[in-house]
C-alpha cells in the first residue's frame, strides 16, 4: 500500500478516535530516592546472575579478567580494540588462551563465523543501569555485536562514573545515545529462559556466564 | 491458525478442568508472584504507570504525525519501509523481500503480529524455510501446535511432552530434564542462525524521533535473527509507536515488572537502520513492514485505547477465566482480557463477538494493566455492540428488554419484587436455591443462592427512617 493512502487511514481513524485525556507526558521523571548506585546495581546484577567484580583501578582489570577466564572452560577469546582498560587481550595471550581475530577488509565478504569458536568475549559498556542491573553495549567504531552474543561466557567492563539510575533515567539524560549507532543493546544477566516448565535456564542462545569488572 | 470460528464455551467446556488448564493455571500463579515481587522492589511504579500511559495515549493521538516521521527517519538511517494494509499486504510484502534479497533461509524471533498475520504457513507454503528461534515457540513450531500465552508460548506442555517431541524430530537422546532440553535446542538452533539468509523480528517499540526500533528478549534469539543474517526484516503493529528514546525507555521500565518481574528483560536490542560503514557485524539491510490490518478501524472506534497496549500478558495471568481455560480457549492469537477486545476489533464481531462475555467484568485487569488500559469498560462497549447487532440469543435478549421495562416503572418494580419472592419459594430448600432450570442452571450448578428476605431492602428502609 502506498505511505500517503495508509496514513490517511490511520488520520482518520484518530480524528475519530474516543481516547481519554491524558495528564502531561514531560511531567518530570518519577524518581526513587538517591541511594549509593554502585552497591545498587551490584546487587541487582546478582540477583540476574551477573558476577561482580571490583570495583578495581584500572591497572588490575587485566589480572581480574584473566581470573575470570581460569574459572571457565576458555580456550579462545576474543575482545573490543577499544575497552576502558588496555592489556586485556595481552594478558589473556600471555596466559595462553588463544586470540580470535576477526579479520579486517573484504567489504562484501560477509563475515560471523569467526566468532562462533569464541568461548570468551571481552566488551567494553558506554553506561551502567543500577536499578535493573544492566550495563549498555553500543556498537560503533568497529565493535563487533555477535562477539557478546556468541560465546558463552562474556565479560563486560563498566566504568563506575557512567552508572546510572535506570534505563529511563539514562535515556532521559542522554537523549541522542541511540541515534548515534546501528545497534545498542542493554544487556541485564545471562541470556534465560523459563519457556520449559517455568525453570529457569541459563544461556539458551547468547552466554551462559555473564561478568561486570567494575572499574574505579 | 487464528481464524477458527469456535465458540467459547465450547472449547472451554474441553478445557476446563485438564490438565493443559492445569499447567496453565500454576504457571500465571507464578507470573503473579514474580510480578508482585518484582514490583514491590520498584518505589515509583505506579508514578511510572501513569507516566507509561500518557506516553502511549500521546502516541494514539498522534499516531498519523509520529508513523510519518518514524518512516522519514528509519529511512534517513538506511532502512527501508513498507506499509501494509492487511495480512495479505504484508505477508506478500515480506515474501517480496526474500525473494528480491536471494534468502530462502529464514529464522524468526517470537512476534505477536507475524502470529497475526499467518505469516509462516505463508512463507512456508512458497517455499521458504523458516525456524522459530525463540525455545517456546520453536516447540511449538516442532509440534505443529499454537502457542498457549503471550510471553510463554509452551505453558501447557511438559518437559517429558517436550523431551519426546525433540527425540522424534531432532533424533536426539530422549530427556525429561529442561537443562538438557536447553542444551539441545541451543546447538541445533545456533547452526540454523549461522546459515540463515534472513532474519524476521517482531517489533515491542518504535521510536519516531530516531527510527529506532526496539525489541526485547529474554533468551537473546532477536539478536542473533538482527545480527547474524544479511537481511533483517521487522515486522511492526502501526500501534507500536512512541515519539522519543526516553519514551520507549520508560515504558521499558514497566513492561518486563508487569510481565515477569524482571526489572529488564535480559535485551533490550535498539537497532537504527543497517550496519553502518565502520560496523564489522550486522544486516546489510533492514526492512520494516508496518501492519494495519483492522488497527485504523479500531483506532477511529470506542476501543480505540485497547492500542495502547504493550503485551506484558499481565492481564492474561491475573483474570480469573483466562486461568481456568487457559489461552488456547479464546481460539485465537491474542487471548485474555486484551485478546477480548483487540481480536473483535481486529476481525470483527462475526463470529468473535463471544469473547467480551468471557469475562466475570472483575476488573483485576484494568488493576495490573502497566498502562491502566480500562479493559471492563470496552468489553461492555463490545457486549453493547454486539447486543445492538442482535447476535445475542433470542431469550436473553426478551429477558433484558423485559427486564428494563420493569426496572424503570416503580409501580411494575415492586409488583416484579412480590412475585420474584412467591416464585423463590418455589425453587428453594431450607432457605437456599439450590438448583434452577433454564438459563440459570449452569450459575447454580456449582453454587447456592440464599433466598430473598420477605422485606426488601428499599421497604426496610423505608420502615427504619419512619421508625
Amino acid at each position: 500500500m502506498e505511505r500517503e493512502a495508509f496514513l490517511d487511514r490511520v488520520r482518520h481513524g484518530v480524528r475519530a478516535a474516543h481516547l481519554p485525556p491524558v495528564s502531561d507526558v514531560l511531567a518530570e521523571l518519577p524518581q526513587a530516592q538517591e541511594t549509593d548506585l554502585v552497591r545498587l546495581f551490584r546487587d541487582r546484577a546478582q540477583m540476574v546472575n551477573t558476577v561482580v567484580h571490583g570495583p578495581m583501578p584500572r591497572h588490575s582489570v587485566p589480572r581480574s579478567v584473566v581470573g575470570i577466564a581460569t574459572g571457565h572452560d576458555v580456550e579462545t577469546f576474543a575482545t573490543w580494540e577499544d575497552l576502558p582498560a588496555p592489556g586485556v587481550a595481552a594478558a589473556l595471550s600471555t596466559e595462553g588462551y588463544e586470540r580470535v581475530i576477526e579479520d579486517a577488509g573484504g567489504a562484501d565478504e560477509f563475515r560471523r563465523t569467526p566468532y562462533s569458536r569464541v568461548d570468551f568475549g571481552v566488551t567494553g559498556a558506554l553506561a551502567g543501569l543500577a536499578e535493573s542491573g544492566s550495563f549498555v553495549l553500543d556498537h560503533h567504531n568497529g565493535r563487533s555485536r555477535l562477539l557478546s552474543v556468541l560465546p558463552l561466557i562474556h565479560v563486560a567492563l563498566v566504568r563506575v562514573e557512567t552508572i546510572f539510575r535506570s534505563i529511563a533515567q539514562w535515556a532521559h539524560e542522554r537523549p541522542d545515545t541511540v541515534s548515534g549507532t546501528a545497534n545498542l543493546v542493554v544487556v541485564t544477566g545471562p541470556s534465560r529462559t523459563g519457556d520449559i516448565e517455568q525453570n529457569l535456564n541459563l544461556g539458551v542462545h547468547g552466554p551462559k556466564h555473564v561478568h561486570v569488572v567494575l572499574i574505579k | 491458525m487464528s481464524s477458527q470460528p469456535v465458540t467459547f464455551l465450547g472449547r472451554a467446556r474441553e478445557l476446563i478442568g485438564t490438565p493443559e488448564a492445569a499447567a496453565v493455571d500454576r504457571g500465571v500463579r507464578r507470573f503473579n508472584e514474580m510480578r508482585l515481587a518484582g514490583s514491590a522492589e520498584y518505589a515509583v511504579m505506579e508514578a511510572m504507570r501513569d507516566r507509561v500511559r500518557a506516553i502511549r495515549l500521546h502516541s494514539l493521538r498522534n499516531l498519523d504525525k509520529l508513523l510519518d516521521r518514524f518512516a522519514d527517519q528509519v529511512i534517513e538511517a538506511g532502512g527501508r519501509v513498507h506499509f501494509a494494509r492487511d495480512a495479505d499486504e504484508a505477508n506478500q510484502i515480506v515474501a517480496q523481500i526474500l525473494r528480491d534479497t536471494g534468502s530462502r533461509r529464514v529464522v524468526k524471533s517470537k512476534s505477536m503480529v507475524s502470529e497475526e498475520i499467518e505469516l509462516n504457513p505463508y512463507l512456508i507454503s512458497r517455499g521458504f524455510s523458516v525456524t522459530e528461534t525463540d525455545l517456546g515457540e520453536f516447540i511449538v513450531q516442532l509440534a505443529d501446535d499454537v502457542p498457549s500465552h503471550i510471553i510463554a508460548p509452551v505453558l501447557h506442555k511438559t518437559a517429558a511432552q517436550i523431551g519426546k517431541l525433540f527425540a522424534r524430530k531432532l533424533g536426539v537422546e530422549e530427556t525429561a530434564d529442561p537443562t538438557k532440553l536447553n542444551q539441545i535446542a541451543r546447538d541445533h538452533l545456533r547452526e540454523i542462525f549461522l546459515a540463515a539468509d534472513a532474519g524476521i523480528s517482531g517489533v515491542n517499540l518504535g521510536v519516531a524521533e530516531t527510527g529506532s526500533i526496539v525489541t526485547v528478549t529474554n533468551e537473546g534469539n532477536a539478536r542473533l535473527c538482527t545480527t547474524a543474517p544479511r537481511v533483517h526484516i521487522a515486522l511492526m503493529g502501526m500501534e507500536r509507536i512512541v515519539a522519543r528514546w526516553e519514551d520507549a525507555a520508560a515504558t521499558l521500565e514497566v513492561l518486563a515488572r508487569s510481565a515477569t518481574g524482571q526489572h529488564l528483560s535480559v535485551y533490550t536490542n535498539v537497532v537504527t537502520g543497517p550496519r553502518r560503514s565502520d560496523d564489522p557485524d550486522g544486516p546489510e539491510q533492514v526492512h520494516v513492514v508496518i501492519i494495519d490490518n483492522g488497527r485504523s478501524d479500531i483506532l477511529g472506534s470506542d476501543i480505540a485505547e485497547i492500542l495502547a497496549c504493550i503485551r506484558c500478558g499481565a492481564c492474561l495471568n491475573i483474570c480469573p477465566v483466562f486461568r481456568e481455560v487457559g489461552g488456547h480457549g479464546y481460539g485465537t492469537v491474542y487471548s485474555g482480557p486484551v485478546g477480548s477486545v483487540v481480536t473483535p476489533g481486529l476481525h470483527g464481531m462475526n463470529p468473535w463477538w463471544e469473547l467480551p462475555y468471557a469475562s466475570t467484568l472483575c476488573g483485576a485487569c484494568e488493576e495490573v494493566c502497566p498502562v491502566r488500559i480500562q479493559i471492563p469498560s470496552m468489553l461492555l462497549k463490545l457486549r453493547e455492540r454486539a447486543a445492538s447487532e442482535g447476535r445475542l440469543p433470542g431469550w436473553l435478549e426478551k429477558g433484558m428488554s423485559r427486564y428494563r421495562t420493569t426496572a424503570t416503572d416503580p409501580v411494575k418494580w415492586a409488583s416484579a419484587k412480590k412475585w420474584l419472592y412467591r416464585l423463590s419459594g418455589l425453587v428453594s430448600m431450607g432457605g437456599y436455591i439450590r438448583r434452577v432450570p433454564g438459563p440459570g442452571r449452569g450459575w447454580t450448578r456449582f453454587r447456592d443462592l440464599r433466598r430473598p428476605a420477605k422485606q426488601s431492602f428499599s421497604d426496610w428502609m423505608r420502615d427504619r427512617d419512619g421508625a
